[in-house]
């Protein structure tokens, strides 16, 4: 960087400050966007009665990148865990509950990690907005794709059993 | 099991060995601070990924490096199968990190655990008759954790959520119930699990430990007993029995929980109870029966992990054989009979038949019977 020409060091800089300065979060779902509301809340084709519940916007692109799911999004910002000091008023759950009630989807699909934080955070969303008559559901756990039966461990294999679905 | 070759770099005082052992009896002898106890160790965290020293992973790194890796081939004793195995251990700047590799593979924790079982043995185990239940409960993970990985995944996310109460109910003002019902239902889930299989695994153990014990001491003494004192009583050995049980003791401590701010219920504070002839061996027993039952319960773990697996896991007994009497390192080692492979330190030297003896001195070994 030292031995480049001034003028592309401040171009570099001047990219990463437009950025900064466009980039936002959707008002809506809190993905990160340009335009708020974002691209997808905006995009009438997506289906409005489905809301899939993320820990992070990354976890949106991941989604999207299978072009499998055709609902909305809402992004906590993180992952319940009281040891590291977040609680549910750390993220947005309260956006999320007001979000239920006003758009009224049929269900919440919680797309969080499957590992303990994951899980005690689907449990808690699960229980504050079941109450209200909504479905939701878990994204299920199984194996990877191309992995090898003999090489996956048992706690997995065994999640994957009891997500069995018939054929 | 019988490891066949253990390479180490960068572990405590090893900066680089690669060594064959004996499929048998290995006897390691030196002076203190050679590097006997580190071998052993890091054997253990080769098969279980966890030191029987210390639960700071970060102290097995070599002072001034930033990686130790211990890296081992095993062999099946009766299929000859084989397996190449991989712990890493990476200071990073402000954790450490553990990684795992099955034959080449990278693998994650629950994938590892159980691939080449190990018993260790080392001197702070001769108070798990007298000494505080955390070692009674450490016995029963260390075999439980081995035998099965959905036990092992039980016991990790129980932690985790006992973890994460904790700190509910220490931090949280006002208390979130929904959150803490959450975390109360994990905890019942998976420490139902637990209670479950403590007590199915601490009715064999006993089996076996009275038969050893009997074998060691004599008619006289009077039977020893093992008895599985869970924090939670149930009384139908069912998912739905030790479930509905921990509900309801949730419930009964639940105000002292939230005023206490501490999660005061579960199989975290399990137990186990000896006893001899009926009495309580750690109120009535002498030393020496003491000492006895805690070689009955070795013995008995070495058997449980062997009947489960079908292969005799790797003993390793760091400076436990000095510090019994020569007819007890004889009886012992009679009663492990049909072990496979075994590891054990000395400062002097020990009387054990048939044995590869090696010196360690400052981290190298030299073969010298
Ligand atoms: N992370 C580390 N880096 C370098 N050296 C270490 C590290 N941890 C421990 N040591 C050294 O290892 C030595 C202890 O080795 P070990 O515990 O294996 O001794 P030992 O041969 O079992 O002795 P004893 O007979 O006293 O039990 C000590 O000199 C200690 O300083
Ligand atoms: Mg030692
Ligand atoms: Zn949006």
């Amino acid at each position: 960087m030292l031995n480049r020409p001034r003028a592309e060091a401040q171009s570099l800089a001047d990219a990463i400050i437009a950025v900064k300065d466009r980039v936002r979060l959707c008002s809506r779902c809190f993905s990160l966007t340009e335009e708020d509301p974002c691209l997808i809340c905006t995009d009438v084709r997506r289906d409005a009665t489905v809301l899939c519940v993320v820990a992070e916007a990354k976890d949106i692109y991941a989604l999207e990148r299978t072009s499998a799911f055709r609902g909305r999004y809402h992004v906590l910002g993180g992952l319940i865990s009281p040891m590291d000091g977040i609680g549910p008023a750390q993220l947005r759950v309260k956006e999320l509950i007001d979000r239920v009630a006003r758009e009224g989807p049929r269900e919440v699909l919680i797309a969080t990690n499957p590992n303990a934080e994951g899980e005690a955070t689907a449990l808690y969303l699960s229980r504050l907005i079941s109450p209200s008559g909504v479905s939701v559901t878990r994204l299920a756990y199984g194996l990877p794709i191309g992995g090898d039966l003999d090489y996956a461990d048992e706690v997995t294999l065994a999640k994957a059993l009891e997500g069995r679905r018939a054929l | 099991m019988i490891l066949e070759r253990l390479i180490l770099s960068e572990v405590r005082n090893y900066e680089s060995l690669d060594w064959m052992p004996s499929a048998r009896l290995n006897v390691i002898v030196g002076a203190n601070a050679q590097g006997k106890s580190n071998l052993l160790e890091a054997i253990a965290l080769l098969g279980t990924g966890k030191s029987f020293r210390t639960s700071a992973s970060g102290e097995v790194v070599r002072q001034s490096a930033a990686v130790a890796t211990i890296f081992g081939e095993a062999r099946q004793t009766a299929s000859s199968a084989r397996v190449r195995l991989g712990c890493r251990i990476t200071l990073g700047s402000r954790s450490v990190r553990k990684t795992y590799t099955v034959n080449g593979h990278a693998a994650r924790y629950a994938g590892y655990l159980g691939r080449m079982r190990v018993v260790s043995f080392v001197p702070g185990h001769l108070q798990l008759v007298t000494g505080p239940p955390s070692l009674r409960r450490a016995l029963l993970n260390a075999a439980l954790a081995q035998d099965s990985a959905p036990y092992y995944a039980a016991l990790a996310a129980y932690e985790r959520a006992l973890t994460q109460k904790g700190a509910l109910l220490r931090d949280a003002a006002p208390l979130d119930e929904a959150l803490l019902a959450v975390y109360n239902e994990r905890l019942v889930e998976t420490g139902g699990r637990l209670m479950l299989a403590r007590r199915a695994f601490t009715v064999e153990l006993e089996e076996r430990a009275r038969t050893a014990y009997r074998s060691f001491a004599g008619a006289s003494d009077g039977w020893l007993g093992l008895a599985y004192v869970p924090n939670i009583a149930f009384e139908l050995p069912t998912d739905a029995g030790v479930q509905s049980a921990f509900r309801a003791q949730l419930q009964l401590l639940g105000a002292a929980e939230r005023s206490r701010r501490a999660a005061l219920c579960g199989p975290h504070r399990d137990d186990l109870r000896f006893t001899l002839g009926g009495e309580a061996l750690a109120a009535y027993g002498s030393q020496g029966q003491q000492r006895t039952a805690v070689l009955a319960v070795k013995v008995a773990e070495f058997g449980f992990l062997e009947a489960r697996s079908g292969d005799a896991p790797i003993l390793l007994l760091d400076d436990v054989l000095s510090e019994l009497d020569s007819e007890r390192r004889l009886a012992f080692l009679q009663a492990l009979g049909g072990y496979g492979q075994a590891f054990i330190s000395s400062t002097g030297p020990l009387e054990v038949p048939d044995a590869a003896v090696y010196r360690v001195r400052a981290a190298t070994l030299d073969q010298v019977a």
